[in-house]
């Protein structure tokens, strides 16, 4: 069981991050904006449109039931839980019976199953269909994804997401192709994850009018769009604190977490800085095709996999 | 009272509400009471029973029996008494729901229904415990006979047909399964268990009743691909009655492997836990696979059960290996991930199966398309439907997910070291779990959205109300089972982590301390499911509180409109059916479904090669009339008709006979 200070330090970051993640996801916009060369809204943009959202009345299609109501509240609860086992501001996680990948990656499911649940209780047709493909993309996404991880894990011994994240650091995992190759392939499949063009499938406002958000409105729609926002920050902190955990905190001390906090920052906005610049530099992919560019993933994992075997 | 007592007095009840259900026959009310109320009791004992055996050490009781050759053993060690835990305890829930739900079934022989459930249950029992292998075999054929009657219940053509199918592939397990024991028996000198481990056979001999085993255990279980039955008859039968079929029956083909390849043939060669491994794979993928694309809601549970039969072989194989490699680590964690997930698939199968049940005693169709918004009208049946779809689809903190969690483990676990082989399948076996997990998801939340959310699509599902009680009260209890056998995971993976080590003959591993679950010293990593289960509910008062304050403070939620569409009417037809919402992965994995269309030609061959064999048979039945009786009937004839020559009916011709007699009698005396 976690100590105080434990829990203590995951509460802490996990609060940071939900209330960082509309900074985040306005930031992006002003990097969107200042690419289509347009002025485009400040960077608190998205707080603003949250609060005006939850002013507002909240409005339910007749057919809408158990699912669609609880899912913005079982969604947001779902990343916080993640966010908490995740190492973000230390190396190791803070909570340790959180940070097992395994766990990781079925509690993002616990979270997907909700959110297209909602799109089909909905009623609503661009809802449903937004359901199923952000179901597909998962299936897609997640073999690859565990393989990645899976083989960094076996280079590590551990299946605790802490514990990779320190032999990273200290440069322990003896195949070092390996390590990268599933570094490249858990980044691309995170990339995915984020639901950014091109793979904006299941929230795409333009072809599906936001998917399973297209019913949702005021404080309901308001709680919707902060989890997805926190979810590319949880996302993005989970790749960070994997593979890249250079300058988290590896004693509990104040300024240590301060440093590590300063660092996660900086790492977020490298990272987040790049998805900008791809999410806006490319055209969306035909959603049929995806699993070709699934299938790279999957490729590479295996390729680090097979490094692996080979001791690389 | 011992274990054993227990049993044997659960037994009684079982045969003795067969039997008052079939006496009881004329009156409806009555049978279905007899059958229900002892069936309840019964289990209630036997479940007692079981879980008092798996802690115990292994008893054994004699019962004699008419065979000389074949004692009649019961033995209760704790792998038998986790069998006879879940048997009993979702006879016990289903007992309690049938006694509402064969109602539906008035005045079509309800009697004759509680006599086959029962007697199913009551040889499901004796076959997870007898000790002998020809008893084995009685109650093995039994159990196959009394599932075949209840599959072929509804008398339509689609049960007759799918009950002829399930009896074919039945009977040619059980002689594949007849072969295995004799090899062992051959080299054993006996029938008995217990000489079939004191003297096992050469190590080839070992492998070849291994495999046949597997085959005869595999159709039992439904391992793709001897799954051909499975998705046809667990449909057909009526709705607790599937659910003991997919929820326990399927889990014999399981415990048939574990108990031939590690209890009996001591599990000494590597290869066979990978092939368990392999199979165990492909039926997780392909199972959930075909499950998508299904309409019939309980063929789709019924596919999900290949898939569940799937990641428990993933677990025993993955033990195998890790007793055949001396890796007493990756041995117990493998089994015991395995039972784990037996027990889990168990309850929530069973739980899904009588969710299903009640969805159909409402709407009258297994047609998902034609359920929708029944979330509002039968919310018990709803909300338990829901829990034992998060569970099958392995949401943490329930229970799939605990024992899923423990396969990946000892997947884990058993690649980190060890042959080649095993470092090479166990990560890829692990992948293809994880597109199982992620394409379960995809399919229960098709099942439960298309069943329950939304708007009603017919009639009859607008009209749905809440099923009567004793459904309700089944459900709920199983729906309870997913959640304390998640959250209390850390008290009871012990349990099962020290029968398999029992049942592998190994020392037991520490894969609990406290309230945090552990790969023992493999994985270095934690869980804790109450940790996840209390976090996820405080955290959640988070976004709830944002919701409430607004709502408070503004205006409470109000019920809109129809949904949008563009300015155009909706109406029933533009929201997502069951086919559109899995029309990607069939687009994707169009490979797969083709895998499925060649396994069905292979199907029909096979049915084609069996009505040729009928028809030879009947052709070369006659042999024996035109080559043995026909020309002895024909001599016998042609005799008759030359002693007919004799009898011209003239007086004076007999008395000539009668003279010659005498004279030849005569002569014969004075000679």
């Amino acid at each position: 069981m976690p100590s105080f200070a434990q829990l203590l330090v995951a509460l802490v970051q996990v609060l940071l991050l939900a209330a960082a993640a509309p900074l985040a996801s306005g930031c992006l916009r002003v990097l969107r904006a200042k690419m289509h060369t347009r002025h485009g809204p400040g960077v608190l943009q998205d707080y603003r449109d949250l609060v005006k959202l939850l002013k507002r009345q909240d409005v339910r299609p007749p057919a809408a039931g158990f699912a669609f109501r609880v899912m913005p509240i079982v969604m947001p609860a779902t990343l916080l839980v993640i966010g908490m086992g995740l190492p973000i501001l230390t190396r190791a996680t803070p909570i340790a019976a959180l940070g097992d990948l395994i766990t990781t990656i079925y509690l993002f499911a616990l979270a997907r199953f909700f959110f297209a649940l909602s799109g089909l209780d909905s009623g609503s047709s661009f809802a449903g269909i937004g359901a199923s493909r952000e179901l597909t993309l998962g299936v897609l996404v997640e073999p690859a994804m565990l393989l990645a991880l899976f083989t960094v894990a076996l280079l590590v011994g551990s299946t605790n997401l802490g514990d990779i994240g320190t032999a990273v650091a200290a440069g322990r995992p003896q195949a070092i192709a390996a390590t990268l190759l599933a570094g490249i392939a858990f980044a691309f499949t995170c990339y995915i994850e984020l639901g950014k063009l091109p793979y904006d499938m299941a929230e795409a406002e333009q072809e599906l009018q936001e998917g399973p958000l297209t019913e949702y409105s005021g404080p309901s729609l308001a709680l919707v769009k902060w989890s997805l926002s926190l979810k590319q920050l949880v996302v993005v902190a989970w790749f960070v604190g994997t593979f890249v955990p250079f300058g988290s905190a590896t004693e509990t001390t104040f300024s240590a977490l301060a440093i590590g906090l300063l660092a996660f920052v900086v790492k977020v906005a490298v990272t987040l800085f790049a998805v900008g610049v791809v999410e806006n530099s490319v055209a969306r992919a035909r959603f049929r095709l995806t699993s070709r560019h699934t299938w790279l993933g999957l490729g590479i994992a295996s390729l680090a996999f097979v490094f692996h075997l080979a001791g690389l | 009272m011992s274990a054993t007592d227990l049993l044997l007095l659960s037994l009684a009840l079982f045969s003795l509400g067969g039997v008052a259900g079939l006496l009881l026959r004329a009156n409806d009310r009555a049978a279905i009471g007899a059958a229900g109320f002892a069936g309840a009791a019964g289990g209630a004992v036997g479940l007692v029973a079981g879980l008092l055996a798996l802690t115990a050490p292994a008893a054994t009781v004699d019962l004699g029996g008419p065979f000389p050759f074949a004692r009649l053993l019961l033995r209760l060690d704790p792998l038998s008494g986790l069998m006879v835990a879940v048997i009993c305890g979702l006879a016990l829930v289903a007992s309690i729901y049938s006694l509402a739900y064969v109602r539906e079934y008035a005045g079509r022989g309800v009697g004759a229904m509680g006599f086959f459930t029962l007697s199913f249950v009551a040889s499901m029992v004796m076959v997870v415990t007898c000790d002998d292998a020809f008893w084995f075999i009685v109650f093995f054929e039994m159990m196959s006979l009394a599932s075949y009657f209840l599959v072929i219940f509804d008398q339509n053509e689609e049960a007759v047909s799918a009950g002829f199918l399930y009896f074919l592939v039945a009977h040619a397990g059980s002689v594949a399964i007849m072969a295995a024991f004799f090899l062992m028996a051959n080299a054993a000198g006996s029938f008995e268990f217990a000489d079939f481990r004191a003297h096992r056979p050469s190590e080839l001999v070992a492998s070849i009743a291994f495999v046949l085993a597997l085959l005869g255990f595999g159709a039992k279980a439904g391992m793709i691909p001897l799954h051909i039955w499975l998705p046809r008859a667990h449909p057909a039968a009526p709705s607790h009655a599937s659910a003991l079929m997919s929820g326990v029956m399927i889990k014999i083909g399981i415990f048939g492997v574990v108990k031939v390849g590690i209890d009996l043939l001591g599990g000494t060669v590597a290869w066979w836990g990978l092939l368990v491994l392999a199979l165990g794979a492909i039926s997780s993928v392909l199972g959930v696979i075909y499950a998508l694309a299904e309409h019939d809601i309980k063929k789709l549970l019924a596919y999900h059960s290949v898939e569940n039969i799937g990641i428990i072989m993933l677990g025993v194989g993955t033990g195998m290996i890790g007793l055949a490699e001396g890796r007493p680590l990756v041995a117990v964690l493998g089994l015991m991930a395995g039972l784990y997930h037996l027990v889990n698939h168990a309850v929530f199968k069973g739980l899904l199966f009588l969710g299903a049940g009640s969805v159909i005693y409402r709407v009258h169709t297994k047609d998902m398309e034609e359920m929708g918004g029944l979330g509002r009208t039968m919310p018990w049946t709803s909300m338990s439907f829901l829990i034992g779809a998060l569970a099958i689809s392995a949401i943490p903190p329930l229970n799939g997910f605990v024992s899923e969690w423990y396969t990946y483990q000892s997947l884990f676990v058993a690649a980190l070291d060890g042959t080649f082989a095993v470092r090479f399948a166990t990560p890829i076996a692990a992948t293809l779990l994880a597109l199982t997990g992620a394409l379960a998801v995809m399919c229960f939340v098709k099942a439960y959205g298309v069943v329950f959310s939304g708007a009603p699509r017919s009639r009859h599902a607008a009209e749905a109300t809440e099923v009567p009680a004793p459904m309700v009260i089944g459900m709920v209890l199983l729906a309870a089972a997913c959640v304390v056998l998640g959250l209390a995971a850390p008290a009871i993976a012990p349990v099962l982590a020290s029968a398999a080590a029992a049942t592998l003959g190994l020392s037991t591993v520490t894969v609990a301390d406290g309230a945090l679950l552990m790969p023992g010293d493999g994985g270095h990593t934690v869980l804790s499911t109450p940790l996840v289960a209390l976090l996820l509910i405080g955290l959640a008062t988070l976004p709830a509180l944002i919701a409430s304050i607004s709502s408070v403070a503004r205006r409470a939620p109000r019920r809109g409109e129809a949904p949008w569409a563009c300015g155009y009417v909706p109406d029933g037809h533009m929201t997502v059916s069951a086919g559109s919402f899995a029309q990607p992965i069939r687009m994707f994995f169009a490979p797969l479904y083709a895998v499925r269309r060649s396994v069905a030609a292979v199907d029909r061959a096979i049915e084609a090669r069996f009505d040729g064999f009928v028809a030879a048979c009947r052709r070369n039945e006659t042999i024996f009339d035109t080559r043995l009786v026909e020309p002895v009937v024909d001599a016998a004839v042609r005799i008759g008709r030359r002693a007919q020559v004799l009898q011209s009916g003239d007086l004076r011709i007999y008395c000539l006979y009668i003279v010659a007699a005498l004279v030849a009698l005569l002569l014969v005396t004075l000679h």
